[in-house]
């Protein structure tokens, strides 16, 4: 599909929700600490937030969306669709998105579904949304995006959950997109074991020395970095000159461009490639590190929200990762409601 | 044409050496002690930016020293 327009569908507002855990990538013995700080100044990530064990990615979506809905005083049995962007469900089956529908107390004519995409899941799941809507059938609509990715043991991933409403809306400004996908560079990132590929069993439970000399267990999530590396800072920055000239729009026409949150080395080099100013690219990855699909939302709730509320904003988001897959949207956003960061 | 002297100190830059380190072009990776996957992927993006050379890390298994670096930058 690559390249493509939705019209009619209107930005409403968006809720972030982060655990109240703070853990620093500096807490470290006392003769790591030249290491770490080395580590932190490179990857940009000095905290994180981590869930309560008990806590899921879809606790947090849950508090997001209610507050959402409080702000936009939409009711229950309005919203015609919900969609989950996940890769941290609360089971293997059945769909997160339905238990929320009835978490949610929305109505039974809902649709409910998930979809499994990661880093790049921002702008994908405003696209399969904002497409229902501009074919006619959804009006409202709620939009979870975020995951539960933090371990004490790596020093990127950062949990968070997201709410986004969309709404049909025939004086909406067009929505840009271009989606693309190279399933060629699955094994970049992946979690080998626990799928039907390799099911689960006791050998899974050793752990195996890589060639770094570190202990890992077969069913820890695997990534090739230089590949990943590669791949954003490859892919990233063409595509977002060719969504710009798509849209016919001028680069100094956007206020502020979202990157998926994945480190200071891969964002600071496609910020660098495309010539753009510091201020115009807000970072969450010192405070907030890799929050996989719910970056580019957490990075307009902790660092936009004033610029957003105070008027008619022209965004840039680009979202790459797992897949491999990489999206960009370019979107106009005016009188939406943004409830500040919520801790939980 | 690159020259080996740019290329060493923009090698230590990305790198970014906790102590100072003597690196000349026979020096082996493998014997500096920072030569870890950070410095893997800093050097991806020092040959991306500074020499406009796609490498991987296939490329960088492949060089023993800062010569067999040096070698993919020309």
């Amino acid at each position: 599909m690559g390249l493509s327009t939705l019209r009619n569908v209107g930005y409403r507002g968006l809720a972030t929700c982060v655990p109240k855990t703070v853990i620093s990538n500096m807490d470290c013995p006392p003769a790591m600490r030249s290491e770490r700080e080395r580590l932190v100044r490179n990857i940009g990530i000095h905290e994180r937030r981590i869930c309560y064990p008990w806590q899921c990615f879809s606790d947090l979506a849950f508090i997001a969306a209610e507050r959402l809905l409080e702000e936009l005083n939409w009711q229950r049995n309005e919203i015609d669709a919900l969609i989950v962007v996940t890769q941290s469900p609360d089971y293997l089956i059945p769909a997160t998105a339905i238990i929320l529908q009835d978490r949610l107390q929305l109505s039974h004519a809902t649709i409910a579904f998930d979809i499994n995409l990661g880093c790049s899941g921002y702008p994908f799941g405003l696209h399969v949304l904002g497409a229902m809507i501009q074919a006619g059938a959804v009006r409202k609509a709620l939009l979870l995006v975020g995951d539960k990715c933090a371990t004490l043991h790596d020093p990127l991933f950062s949990d968070a959950g997201t709410a986004t409403a969309l709404e049909f809306d025939p004086d909406a400004a067009p929505i840009y997109f271009d989606l693309n996908s190279d399933g060629s560079g699955y094994r970049a990132i992946i979690l080998p074991v626990g799928g039907h590929r390799e099911p689960p069993g006791v050998q899974h439970f050793i752990p195996r020395r890589d060639e770094h000399g570190v202990d890992r267990l077969p069913y820890d999530l695997q990534l090739d970095g230089p590949a990943v590396l590669s791949f954003s800072t490859q892919r990233v920055p063409p595509a977002v000159t060719q969504l710009l000239a798509y849209a016919g729009a001028a680069q100094e026409s956007v206020d502020y461009f979202l990157f998926h949150q994945a480190n200071r080395m891969i964002n600071e080099t496609i910020r660098k490639k495309l010539r753009l100013p510091e201020e115009k690219v807000p970072m969450t990855l010192h405070d907030f590190g890799n929050t996989s699909g719910a970056s580019i939302p957490v990075t307009m709730t902790a660092r936009i929200l004033e610029p957003l509320l105070a008027g008619r904003k022209r965004l840039l988001m680009s979202g790459f990762g797992i897949g491999l897959s990489w999206g960009t949207a370019l979107i106009d956003i005016e009188c939406a409601k943004f409830p500040e960061l919520i801790v939980a | 044409m690159p020259d080996i002297e740019t290329f060493i100190a923009n090698f230590q830059t990305a790198v970014d050496f906790q102590d100072p380190v003597e690196i000349r072009a026979d020096t082996r990776l493998t014997d500096l002690q920072e030569w870890d996957s950070l410095a893997a992927l800093a050097t991806i993006v020092m040959f991306d930016m500074e020499y406009g050379k796609a490498i991987t890390g296939h490329h960088l298994k492949a060089c023993a020293t800062i010569s067999d670096l040096f070698a993919l930058a020309a």
